[in-house]
């Protein structure tokens, strides 16, 4: 059958990829293509979009939180006859010192003075204290006269913002028009910490809680990671023991992170009974939860490195260490940086852990130490988006967009270490 | 069953290997070889892929030790030493034993620090200027510091390919080895890179006792004094170069030299 006379006339008639058939099947596959690609960027642009929207939402509600409602106050300490000097206002106990001198009233009957009586009585009741601190950071203020700009009361700030009583909104328009209240930047929430009112507040006690309990953390997680990682690619033998472990840490990496904060609660809160809150057993807790992301990141990129580097370094005598620390570490610790930075994003914002072991406390000074009572970012978050006070919902935004600087700090050094590290072989 | 022509068992021998058998596992990978590598010369191991002539070179430095599946049994001594021996220090044996590798493997480190790595590990120069001595020394024998001595410290890895392997024998011969072992050394680079290393090869031969594996019978033909050919992990013939190109005595030898398999 298969005579050269039937694969002439074949062949003559049509070849086989230039049939209308061929031709619809290629139409359907670049279709296809084309609805994926579609599909694709369809995709991409829906994560933009969401993207956008929640950090535009973020950013406009907390561009508010980093203002706040402030009424200028002009005090002639000499007039007033509040006493002190360099030695007595940077001593420890000068806030207590000025507190006894009158301070509070000074600045109680300037404000009326100056503002009017119902206007001083909606001064943030801890007006005074920023005073103080401006006293105690600069002594010299005492020989003179200055203007503040003096935090007003959380119910006159709500009023200014359009809400809240009729009374309130009323007195609040009265004195921005006769310029006696007005929305400032408000530094100071950078430095101050937690407290009460919302017109109090400050981030700064839970940032520097989160950069306390990162820096113990990544001491502890980074490198007992790395030596796993290294010890478990390089060194294992490769039998029941080490597949069991290998399987152990996967799951590790997948435990739910209040399991974690269980184990903080039970094990290291039993060792150091009067540690409750501190950033050393938060960051203990964190990183038990990073390590096996840093273990398995790092066994992937110890395993990228090119077995004909470690060829190499073998034949001309690097003894097994040498191979390891000249040549495989190098070459694989971008991915490990990788790794542990994924890690360690993941535990900057982590709450329900540090939930268990007490850092949810309210800590209205920023921790001084390792040991001392701390809250961490998210946590603080968490707490403010609880209260009722209107005030807070704005200050809870701000609180947001400093974690998220946090993050995109954090991220952007690793990256820079990365391609610092990398290398192409 | 394996044919050694005379003369080639001299008491000079610098590697005198005696009934050398590997496994992987349960497979013979190398079945009872015992050849005497001479010093003077260069000895190429030739035969069809998958005989075993890369894996016995790997016994030389003891480079199977890396793979856990693999075990090595019989005698190799250099110089009356038992290398295989587990009192045998492997670093100092690969410091005295050199190799290159079929696939350029440059550390993705400046060139200086490639060459300098071996020396310095080794403790060989106590002197930034020693060190220098021996990395232009080193370039120089493996006819590669004409091209690179105005960039010592551009990356090994932005050299073309046959320039990377020079400098991979330039690391090897930083080290001072007595040996080196070369695993198919050419085979993934063009001819004019090729006919470089090959021309390489000769200038080195007599200063160091050079072994190369090699699939090609032309560079075999072309670079070695000695051959042996291996045959499902058995050394068929063993004799000098040009007997066994022009004067095979086995019939295995004489059909895989026609090109009749392999």
């Amino acid at each position: 059958m298969n005579s050269p006379a039937t694969t002439a006339a074949g062949s003559a008639a049509i070849a086989p990829t230039r049939t209308p058939a061929f031709e619809a099947r290629l139409a359907k596959r670049y279709r296809a293509e084309r609805n994926f690609r579609l599909m694709g960027l369809g995709a991409v642009i829906f994560s933009v979009a969401v993207l956008v929207f929640l950090l535009g939402n973020m950013l406009v509600n907390g561009i508010a939180g980093f203002q706040r409602a402030e009424m200028p106050v002009t005090i002639n300490f000499v007039e007033a006859g509040v006493e002190g000097d360099a030695v007595s206002l940077t001593a420890p106990t000068a806030l207590q010192t000025l507190e006894m001198g009158g301070l509070p009233d000074v600045v109680e009957f300037y404000a009326e003075a100056q503002l009017g009586e119902d206007a001083a009585r909606e001064l943030s009741p801890d007006a005074w204290r920023d005073v103080a601190a401006a006293l105690m950071a600069d002594p010299a203020l005492i020989a003179g006269t200055r203007t503040f700009q003096l935090a007003a009361s959380s119910n006159l700030a709500t009023g200014l913002a359009g809400e809240g009583s009729p009374e309130m909104q009323a007195l609040a328009n009265r004195l921005v028009s006769e310029g006696k209240l007005a929305k400032n930047w408000d530094w100071g929430f950078l430095a101050r910490s937690d407290a009460t009112s919302p017109q109090a507040v400050g981030i700064w006690g839970a940032l520097k809680g989160s950069i306390l309990t990162m820096l113990v953390t990544l001491v502890l997680a980074f490198p007992v990671g790395v030596l796993s990682a290294l010890y478990l690619e390089e060194y294992a033998p490769k039998n029941r023991w080490t597949d069991i472990i290998e399987v152990s840490i996967n799951n590790l990496a997948a435990v739910p992170s209040i399991i974690f904060g269980l184990l903080g609660l039970a094990v290291f809160l039993a060792i150091f009974p009067n540690m409750r809150s501190a950033p050393l057993i938060g960051g203990m807790t964190l990183a038990l939860m990073t390590m096996p992301v840093i273990v398995i990141s790092g066994r992937n990129a110890i395993k990228a490195v090119p077995p004909s580097i470690r060829d190499g370094a073998l034949a001309v005598g690097a003894s097994p260490v040498q191979v390891v620390f000249h040549h495989v570490l190098p070459l694989a610790l971008p991915g490990m940086l990788t790794g542990t930075i994924i890690g360690m994003a993941r535990a900057l914002g982590e709450t329900a852990p540090l939930l268990m072991i007490g850092m949810r406390a309210f800590v209205a000074t920023p921790p001084d130490g390792f040991t001392s009572p701390a809250t961490v970012l998210p946590v603080q978050i968490f707490l403010w988006s609880d209260e009722i006070n209107r005030g807070f919902v704005e200050r809870t935004s701000a609180a947001i967009i400093v974690l998220l600087a946090f993050l995109l700090l954090m991220n952007g050094l690793a990256i820079y270490l990365r391609n610092k590290f990398e290398k192409s072989w | 069953m394996t044919v050694i022509h005379p003369n080639m068992n001299d008491e000079s021998a610098k590697i005198r290997a005696r009934d050398v058998c590997v496994f992987y596992g349960e497979k013979k990978a190398i079945d009872n070889v015992s050849i005497d590598i001479s010093p003077d010369y260069v000895t190429a191991f030739i035969g069809p892929s998958g005989c075993g002539k890369s894996t016995f070179l790997r016994c030389f430095n003891r480079m199977n030790d890396t793979i856990g599946a693999a075990r090595v049994t019989g005698r190799i001594e250099l110089e009356g030493e038992n290398i295989l021996d587990n009192t045998m220090d492997v670093v100092q044996l690969r410091a005295r034993v050199g190799m290159v590798f079929q696939k350029p493997n440059p550390f993705p480190k400046s060139i200086y620090e490639n060459i300098a790595y071996g020396p310095k590990i080794h403790g060989l120069a106590d002197k930034k200027a020693d060190l220098d001595v021996i990395v232009e020394r080193s370039l120089t024998r493996a006819g590669l510091w004409d091209e690179v001595k105005d960039r010592l410290d551009d990356s090994g890895t932005a050299l073309s390919g046959g320039q990377q392997q020079r400098l991979c024998i330039a690391r090897a011969i930083a080290v001072d080895p007595e040996v080196i072992l070369m695993d198919e050394p050419a085979s993934a680079l063009d001819p004019i890179a090729t006919a470089k290393i090959e021309e390489l090869i000769d200038e080195l031969s007599g200063r160091y006792a050079i072994v190369i594996v090699t699939h090609s019978m032309q560079q075999a033909a072309r670079v070695s004094q000695r051959t042996a050919f291996f045959h499902l992990g058995k050394m068929v013939e063993y004799g000098p170069t040009s007997e066994i190109f022009t004067n095979p005595i086995e019939e295995r030898t004489k059909d895989y030299i026609t090109g009749r398999y392999g």
